[in-house]
């Protein structure tokens, strides 16, 4: 910092006498053999009678052996310091030499932020120490120095030039995700990539940038730019308990950026939300953001904006994960202590993305520490965790590893005799390598493993797994252009077993495979232009069901329904524009081509009759991989933003969207062995649009976030089940399913608190979800068809979520969530058959169970925050519905000696305590 | 073992199990009723082509929380017709029983079922195969922990069967909390005669479950130990003599679909990963309106049965019954003997004295409940009796 004040004022003093400058016309001759710097100075300035400035430290390993005659000095010092990385500089009758970098004769140009000075130039360009070429790019570790970024000129040219890098946490290396990086000057912005990496265009100059990051300390790093140029910034972790809610860490984002209908949490704010068991829980925390709704407490199925929950399509470090959830939906997949943050893409959903009608669920994990190794463990009711992470090679490749695992089955002994003898146990297993080849060069490679098995009364025992890998290369052209090429394989299986009754033992076996390919470009045209785009392939094959004999003794017949392949295709062209300051648009493409593959067999109805196996007129089998038939077309993703003062924006958005893969459930929750189906001439691909529009103002300074989003959003060729449809071991889904569209629309009210001691958002939303049988071939209409609410239709939900901050070691949550109960389909009469009363139930969904309240409460106790301490530990306390309302999942009506009965099913029906402690080290 | 819905029948567990980790917590719910409660037909019953009887029930749905199921349907014509143009009426007996005692049908026709109802409504079903059931293999129990689970065992050599459905009749031998010898002739005590002894009776009671399986998935069409009911340890059908009648009935694939689904929507609904209800329509229609509802399955098919008989001297002896009764027995005095043969006429006299046997100072007695088991059941033994 001195060394800055120094040169600072040698500037200035040297300014005055710049224009006294002139190029040296005396002549000299020298012959040094191996002479020290010493020797060389002390020969020239006898010899010129200037003086010279150097530090003799910096000199020291400098021989010089030169013979010239009659030369000025300048050719001598080029000649001396010639393939060297030392440097002069002639003021006057002062020389100053300097190694690795240039005294400057001039003022940097704008350091006044004045006109650039008319000085003469005198010297070529000055070495940019920040250039590509270079094997190292600055890290700028400081605030107050000022970093140069690009080739040095005396005068700085008009226009803009692009700083890119990345944004790392100080302490680990790790990427910072969403970080924002912003000019107040020019009111220009970006945030990070997944990688951590940004780019941005400026115009040339002198610039302060503010840096922002989710649990970061607020930053900024001083610059000058001069041309094009890299800039890598390190962040510190804020080291305080910190259990503010970010939503999102550019405070202006919710104004500024274009994209509509985005929440993204860090794993912070995710941690505060009490949840059951005590665990922080991914997908809970999901269901407290406006327009995401659940059709019970043990779903970890999610329904946003009315769209049905398969048509989510969940990505953990872009591997699409089946099912995301343990033991009965209880426990999300998602080990909470690797996990960096999620996004939720409501509305905007980007190009990038396809192939789910509703939204993306972005969830990421954090790449291993690359300075040492560190860990964490936690311990809670039912559940344990523990992670590792630290450098393989330091501060190039690390490693994080996580595994989780739950002892449930003490828990289960303690029930009645009939259920004594169940079992449910889970694990998941994470793997995350990151290696950076080089600066320009850096691989990501993951690997995730979940396993789920239950057995309930030692009868039928259930098994599921997931198991993704992938690999992702990132490779920067330049500053404006990078790209990541992914190549991964998304594996999810199910089976159910039973062996109690010998001649009936079976086992059934459901597995699906999906292979990836992706090439994504992002290229950063002009500060007011980027552009995205890219291809992505994915080859399915899904095995829908295969029943296998289990015992000597059984007379099971093996029974296989055909595999089903097919090809996803798409290409994808993006471009976000600023068209003026006020006025943003974000217009993408995506055009997706389908392709359903042998080898399979299919069969053919007769036209305008329902699709039943009578009306089946002829089938045709095809081929291995021979294309059977394709569908297609484009999907548009368009959002425009217009900014009506600076705290205050409003935007609208359009999006369309194409599915393939549907999954066919007649439960009112996912259950853990609903089946996938794909596309065929017979099943239609599911298409989506959705329309919305929103107002979004800041206020206190950014510290208070509003929003309203309306949306209309229409599906069609949803599947839905027909009354008493079979889907298990069905080769013949289109039987048993009817196409149905869909309509929604709704209103989303946000309030959002990101800083101080109290904190927290507040949500409520309004919103209908209905579904209409339109199938002309169906036979059998539900309701007649008429429109009727969906499932998960709760028009009234109210969420708040706050943490209030009484000390750095000492915080508090509630959570309140209150909606209107969820359709259901009553009895409306009652008769006599077979022995028992019966009953006669409405038409699909007309009636409504009571309507759902639920308060949570928690608190986190941080231990010291001494830095120098073996383990930092921390513990959460807390109770689940601490009204102990017996909340309805489900009504139902059972025949019980003859006489129905009606009854109401509560899962969390008391008030649940919790207690969890995490440990540090 | 209704294969086909496996992946339902998973979790009427899951419902238990997520509750009892956490709480009990289900509990009785009843919605406020609903208005307009559709008054619906509702046919039961199958055209037997054999010497044996037909018999079909037509009744109305009622009101949810109705007091009474019973809503007959009276005054209908009833008549069964074949493909080639033959009717066979079958006749009102009463109360909304309808019946034939032999239709006696060439069983290589299709058989549909036509009704004119008095508020001039048609409903016609249609054509179904006759179906010949083969015989019942055996009927058997099971020592389970704490119950007793019975269990039907049925194939057909010519593997022509596949669907089955099952239902049964249960009579079991029971007594009363406390014997009761003595009753009041009006005046003075007496002791109770042969005829007049309320302490052993028989009940019984119709299968309420449906009952259903299928061999379709089987090499062979095979039924191996298809379980029927589960009688729990401590009741009292087991506590001395037991027996129960299975029906088999042979039934369409679609048959078995339709019962599925009713059965489906009375006893296998409510936990966390169970079906949603659905109405899904039977084979006969309204022809009158086609957008009458009706409720019913016509089948045509012959019937099997098998009656066995189980004694309480196989079962655990730790299996003790519970009394449905709260009981206790009371010391009278004689003195206030003729007092409460007044003014307490429930009560039974039961043991006959304390102190002297020939010089009894008073009775014991107890609440009718307790000493009579005809209020459950009846003294009369049936007459397939044959147990001992």
């Amino acid at each position: 910092m001195k060394k800055i004040y120094f040169f600072g004022l040698c500037f200035v003093m040297l300014c005055r006498l710049a224009a006294a400058q002139d190029v040296n016309k005396k002549t000299i001759s020298v012959n040094f053999q191996q002479a020290t710097i010493e020797q060389v100075v002390t020969d020239l300035e006898a010899k010129t009678g200037y003086h010279f400035y150097y530090t003799q430290a910096q000199f020291d390993s400098l021989k010089v052996t030169l013979q010239l005659n009659d030369k000025p000095l300048e050719v001598i010092l080029n000649a001396a310091f010639q393939k060297t990385d030392y440097h002069y500089a002639i003021i006057d009758q002062n020389v100053f030499l300097s190694k690795a970098r240039q005294v400057s004769t001039s003022l940097a140009p704008g350091f006044f932020n004045a006109q650039p000075a008319n000085a003469p130039p005198a010297n070529a360009a000055v070495t940019d120490y920040t250039v590509e070429t270079q094997a190292k790019v600055a890290e700028a570790t400081t605030e107050n120095k000022i970093y140069e970024i690009g080739i040095r000129t005396n005068s700085i040219k008009a226009g803009n030039a692009t700083l890119a890098g990345y944004v790392r946490n100080i302490k680990t290396g790790e990427a910072i995700i969403g970080a924002s990086i912003y000019n107040p000057d020019d009111k220009l912005g970006v945030s990070t990539d997944q990688f951590g990496y940004y780019s941005l265009t400026l115009p040339r100059g002198r610039h302060t940038l503010i840096v922002k990051g989710l649990g970061m300390k607020d930053t900024r790093r001083k610059i000058i730019l001069y041309s094009d140029g890299k800039l890598n910034i390190e962040m510190q972790e804020q080291v305080t308990s910190l259990k503010e809610v970010t939503i999102s860490a550019e405070k202006v984002a919710n104004v500024k950026s274009v994209e509509m209908g985005v929440n993204k949490l860090d794993i912070k704010s995710i941690k505060q939300i009490p949840t059951a068991f005590g665990e922080a829980d991914v997908l809970r925390v999901v269901l407290t953001l406006p327009g995401v709704q659940s059709v019970g407490e043990a779903t970890t199925g999610f329904n946003v904006r009315g769209g049905a929950a398969d048509q989510n399509l969940v990505l953990f470090n872009d591997a699409t994960i089946y099912n995301p959830s343990h033991f009965f939906g209880f426990f999300s997949a998602f080990d909470p202590d690797l996990v960096k943050d999620i996004e939720l893409y409501k509305s905007t959903i980007p190009e990038k993305y396809g192939g789910r009608l509703s939204s993306v669920l972005d969830v990421t994990d954090r790449d291993g520490n690359k300075k040492k190794f560190t860990g964490s463990a936690g311990i809670g009711l039912l559940t344990s965790r523990l992670n590792i992470e630290g450098p393989i090679v330091k501060d190039k490749t690390s490693f994080i590893f996580g595994g989780r695992t739950t002892y449930s089955d003490w828990l289960l002994s303690l029930l009645p005799e009939a259920y004594k003898h169940s079992s449910a146990s889970f694990y998941d297993l994470n793997l995350g390598i990151t290696h950076q080849i080089n600066d320009k060069n850096t691989l990501y490679l993951m690997g995730y493993m979940s396993q789920d098995h239950f057995r309930l009364n030692s009868d039928t025992a259930y098994a599921y797994s997931n198991k993704n890998a992938n690999i992702k290369w990132k490779h920067n052209f330049n500053n404006k252009l990078y790209s990541v090429l992914l190549f991964g394989i998304d594996h999810y299986d199910y089976s159910i077993t039973s062996t109690a009754n010998p001649v009936d033992g079976y086992q059934l076996k459901f597995g699906v495979n999906q292979y990836n390919g992706r090439l994504d470009f992002n290229y950063y045209t002009n500060p007011k232009n980027t552009v995205d785009f890219g291809i992505s392939s994915s080859f399915y094959i899904l095995n829908p069901g295969n029943e296998q004999p289990d015992g000597a003794k059984s007379l099971v017949v093996p029974d296989v329904v055909e595999q089903q392949r097919a090809l996803e295709n798409a290409i994808y062209l993006g471009d976000k524009y600023d068209i003026t300051p006020k006025l943003s648009l974000s217009a993408g493409i995506r055009y997706s081509l389908y392709a359903f593959l042998g080898p399979q067999t299919i069969d053919h109805y007769a036209p305008n009759l329902p699709r039943e196996p009578v009306n089946v007129t002829d089938s045709t089998t095809y081929g291995t991989n021979k294309v059977i038939n394709t569908y297609g077309g484009p999907e548009l993703r368009l959002s425009a933003r217009y900014n009506i003062n600076d705290d205050m924006s409003l935007k609208a958005a359009y999006n369309s969207m194409r599915q393939f893969i549907h999954l066919i459930s007649n439960t009112t929750a996912i259950s853990p062995t609903d089946t996938y189906q794909l596309s065929d001439p017979n099943i239609k691909p599911q298409y989506g649009q959705q329309v919305s529009l929103g107002l979004y103002r800041n206020a206190m300074a950014n510290t208070i976030e509003t929003s309203v989003e309306v949306y209309y959003k229409t599906i069609d060729n949803y599947l839905d089940y027909r009354s008493g449809a079979t889907l298990l071991l069905q080769p013949h889904m289109e039987q048993q399913t009817l196409n149905t569209r869909g309509k929604a629309y709704g209103v989303e009210f946000l309030i959002r608190k990101t800083a101080g001691k109290l904190n927290g958002w507040l949500s409520y939303t309004y919103s209908r979800t209905y579904l209409q049988q339109d199938d002309p071939y169906a036979g059998e209409l539900i309701n007649n068809g008429g429109w009727y609410p969906a499932n998960y239709d709760k028009p009234n939900d109210f969420n708040f979520n706050g943490n209030y901050r009484f000390s750095h070691r000492f915080s508090v949550s509630l959570d309140v969530t209150y909606s209107t109960g969820r359709p259901i389909t009553l009895p409306i009469a009652k008769y006599e058959y077979g022995g028992s009363e019966r009953v006669y139930y409405s038409d699909r969904n007309a009636y409504r169970i009571p309507d759902y309240f639920r308060t949570d409460l928690s608190m986190n106790i941080e231990g010291n925050h001494k830095v120098h301490q073996l383990t930092h530990n921390s513990w959460s306390i807390g109770v689940y519905n601490l009204t102990g309302r017996a909340n309805a999942y489900s009504t139902f009506f059972q025949e019980q000696g003859g006489v129905i009965n009606g009854y109401q099913l509560s899962i969390f029906a008391k008030p649940i305590p919790f207690i969890n402690y995490n440990i540090r080290f | 073992m209704i294969r086909a819905t496996r992946n339902k029948i998973i979790l009427p567990g899951l419902v238990l199990l997520a509750g009892l980790l956490i709480c009990g917590c289900q509990k009785l719910y009843n919605p406020k009723p609903v208005k307009n409660s559709p008054n619906i037909l509702v046919v039961e019953g199958v055209i037997d082509p054999s010497a044996d009887s037909t018999i079909f029930k037509l009744s109305r749905t009622v009101q949810v929380n109705a007091k009474t199921t019973v809503a007959p349907e009276l005054g209908a014509i009833v008549n069964a017709e074949d493909d080639q143009n033959g009717v066979y009426p079958i006749p009102e007996i009463g109360n909304g029983t309808y019946a034939f005692p032999g239709l006696r049908l060439n069983i290589t026709r299709k058989y549909r079922l036509r009704i004119r109802t008095t508020d001039g409504k048609e409903y016609v079903s249609n054509f179904v195969p006759v179906k010949i059931t083969p015989p019942i293999d055996s009927v058997g129990f099971t020592i389970l922990p704490d119950s007793l689970q019975v269990y039907v065992s049925a194939h057909d050599p010519t593997g022509s069967t596949r669907y089955y459905r099952w239902s049964f009749d249960e009579t079991w031998l029971f007594h009363a909390f406390a014997p009761s010898e003595y009753i009041s002739n009006g005046y003075k005590l007496v002791e109770r005669t042969i005829d007049q002894q309320i302490y052993f009776c028989y009940a019984s009671s119709l299968s309420p479950t449906i009952v259903l399986a299928t061999s379709n998935k089987l090499a062979h069409d095979v039924i191996y130990q298809n379980p029927l009911t589960l009688i729990k340890g401590s009741s009292e059908k087991i506590e001395r003599e037991y027996s129960v009648l299975v029906r088999q009935y042979a039934i369409t694939a679609d048959a078995l679909n339709y019962w599925a689904n009713m059965k489906r929507n009375s006893d296998q609904l409510g936990s966390i990963f169970a079906v949603q209800p659905s109405e899904i329509t039977g084979n006969i229609h309204c022809t009158t309106n086609a957008a009458t509802p009706v409720i019913g399955y016509i089948s045509a098919s012959t019937v099997t049965s098998k009656r066995v008989f189980l004694g309480n001297n196989s079962l655990p002896r730790r299996w003790q019954p519970i009394y449905p009764y709260s009981c206790s027995i009371d010391s009278i005095p004689n003195s206030r003997v003729q007092l409460d043969l007044i003014d307490i006429p429930v009560s039974e006299f039961t043991l006959s004295y304390y102190g002297n046997v020939f010089n009894p100072l008073g009775y014991t007695a107890t609440e009718r409940e307790c000493a009579d088991c005809t209020i459950r059941g009846t003294t009369v033994q049936p007459s397939f009796w044959v147990y001992r």
